[in-house]
């Protein structure tokens, strides 16, 4: 063994650099944990959560025209969207709108295949539910979207 | 009565030295309470340490910063199920977290918290501590052995493979420290008061004595102390990652705790040894550079000092709580725990107490010291394989040991050596 690594070796250098480390990493501002419930992460721009049906912010109507074309892009085809032709408007309308939360992947598909801008995954996540029940939203539910809820004891 | 008390506190002997039974039950109830209070305040330190180490929060629920979690912990383990698996042997299932227990606290019947502040100065003190504490490998032994089960066993007899191949190099290192004793004196001493009182006489810790004979020897010590407790980097014989958590897996509820009590009571027994033979014991430090009444009024003023800062880290963190009403119970119940330690603070300002309990604080300060680096090293090294852990002990350990006291021995008697080769010489 050469002299170096022998000294290293005796005066436990190592040892100290990896002591030192840990030291520094006590500084309070070091600690990455955030404190869910109290403190709300960071939700990047492109992340896919709750979907949401847009409207019209002007007219209040819904913006899907009843193409089909996100229930066909779904992988898991859990969305079913049944319309029906207005004889006056001459414009489809959505007679029901299910989208089945509890087979969703959050894949995007849909919404990159739709259309107006109607589907969009929002950056919502807070979605878990007790049950199986209420996990196929309806029109009204993906219009509504999803309030965040507010931590309390 | 207050008389009694009175003659009794400006005394200069402990009590075992006094032959009072009623003042020893006295010191041995405080010490027990203080150890016991201090497992739990070492307990959430640990975790709080541990998880800023890595880069986490730990407990930040029950209390402010989880100032309760070890109380939380304690209640959760106290009311849970004492299972007894179904066979195992019972009687030494049930004696084992006794035996470890017992051990770990019977060690500081001797340990020195001042000059008169030990419950008993015995004239083979170190022996009887060393002694004492080895013999909780054997209540190791037979919770690994009764609990009749695989894991156990194999973390039962990992520590006492370890326990012995560390105890001769701390032996070795004791015997440089009790080699130091006698240097002025002639005759050595085992008793810890004796240690401590040597290293008073001869103006230096004996850290500092023969550098770095006695710089070598604390770091025989402290490697082996480390070993000795079962703690990273040497817990092998509870490695979670391979034995599941070694010879307690099969304990539950409060014989778990018990194991848990023990572990760290250990933990406190071998650091005030290496702080009674090393670090000069409750001396406070630098008596000889910063002597004189001004340099002790203000050292015993420490005490006092350390109480207020803390009181204020409460007091502040009163004022920086969340302005919530779902916090108050917590905001209200930290402001009265700082108000209460500002209050012991101020108690400790009155002359006559500065005086009695300085020493007790150092000796304190000291032995924390040797708990935050047990908790540091837990969050820096990974833990050692069992073969290197050897390799460690007896072909590092050992002869550093050996080569320290042989040369603390003769460099001991270097006076006689030169003074006989003068009288040889012509």
């Amino acid at each position: 063994m050469s002299l170096k690594p022998l000294l290293r070796k005796l005066f436990l250098v190592d040892l100290i650099k990896g002591l030192k480390v840990t030291f520094n990493y006590q500084a309070p501002s070091e600690a990455i944990t955030e404190q869910y419930p109290l403190e709300r992460p960071v939700i990047f721009e492109r992340f896919r959560g709750q979907p949401r049906l847009n409207s019209n912010p002007d007219t209040g109507e819904s913006l899907c025209i009843v193409c089909n074309l996100c229930a066909l892009a779904c992988p898991e085809q859990l969305i079913v969207v049944k319309g029906e032709r207005n004889p006056t408007t001459k414009r489809k309308e959505v007679v029901s709108w299910t989208y089945d939360l509890s087979r969703c992947m959050f894949c995007g598909l849909c919404a990159e295949a739709c259309s107006t801008d109607a589907l969009e995954l929002t950056q919502d996540y807070e979605m878990a539910l007790y049950t199986r029940e209420g996990m196929v939203l309806d029109q009204a539910a993906l219009e509504r979207g999803q309030e965040p809820k507010r931590y309390e004891k | 009565m207050f008389d009694a008390i009175t003659k009794y506190l400006s005394s200069a002997t402990t009590p075992g030295e006094a032959g009072s039974i009623f003042w020893a039950t006295i010191y041995i109830l405080i010490i027990t309470a203080g150890i016991s209070l201090s497992v739990i305040a070492m307990n959430w330190l640990e975790r709080k340490i541990l998880a800023h180490m890595q880069i986490r929060l730990g407990p930040m629920r029950v209390g402010p910063h989880g100032l309760l979690q070890p109380f939380a912990d304690a209640l959760k383990l106290l009311i849970k199920e004492d299972i007894i698996p179904a066979e195992a042997d019972k009687l030494v299932f049930w004696s084992a977290p006794v035996v470890v227990t017992m051990t770990a606290f019977t060690t500081f019947l001797v340990v020195p918290f001042g000059r008169t502040h030990a419950v008993t100065d015995m004239n083979i003190g170190i022996l009887f501590m060393l002694g004492v504490s080895s013999l909780g490998v054997l209540g190791i032994i037979m919770a690994g052995w009764s609990s009749n089960s695989h894991y156990p066993l194999m973390g039962s007899l990992r520590s006492s493979a370890q326990m012995v191949s560390y105890e001769i190099a701390m032996g070795l290192a004791i015997i440089c420290a009790v080699l130091m004793t006698s240097l002025q004196t002639g005759t050595g001493t085992l008793s810890m008061i004796g240690i401590v009182e040597a290293q008073a006489s001869q103006h230096t810790w004996f850290i500092f004595k023969f550098f770095p004979l006695g710089f070598l020897a604390f770091g025989v010590f402290a490697i082996a102390m480390v070993a000795e407790t079962n703690r990273a980097p040497f817990d092998l014989p509870e490695a979670e990652s391979e034995l599941v958590a070694g010879f307690h897996t099969e304990y539950s509820g409060f014989r778990w705790s018990l194991f848990f009590l023990a572990e760290y009571a250990a933990m406190l027994a071998v650091s005030s040894i290496a702080v009674t033979l090393w670090l000069g014991g409750w001396m406070r430090p630098f008596p000889n550079w910063l002597s004189g009444s001004i340099w002790n009024l203000a050292f015993s003023l420490f005490p006092a000092l350390t109480l207020f800062v803390l009181a204020g880290l409460c007091l502040l963190g009163t004022a920086r709580m969340p302005k919530i009403p779902q916090m108050k119970i917590q905001t209200v119940g930290l402001g009265i725990f700082g108000l209460l330690l500002g209050f012991i603070g101020l108690v400790l300002i009155i002359p006559g107490v500065r005086e009695r309990v300085q020493d007790i604080y150092w000796f304190v300060v000291k032995v924390a010291f040797f708990m935050y680096m047990y908790i540091w090293y837990r969050g820096t090294f990974p833990r050692y394989r069992f073969d290197q852990l050897m390799k460690v002990g007896w072909k590092v350990l050992l002869p550093t040991g050996l080569a320290v006291l042989i040369a603390t021995a003769l460099w001991g008697l270097l006076p006689q050596i030169s003074s006989a080769i003068v009288g040889v010489l012509p």
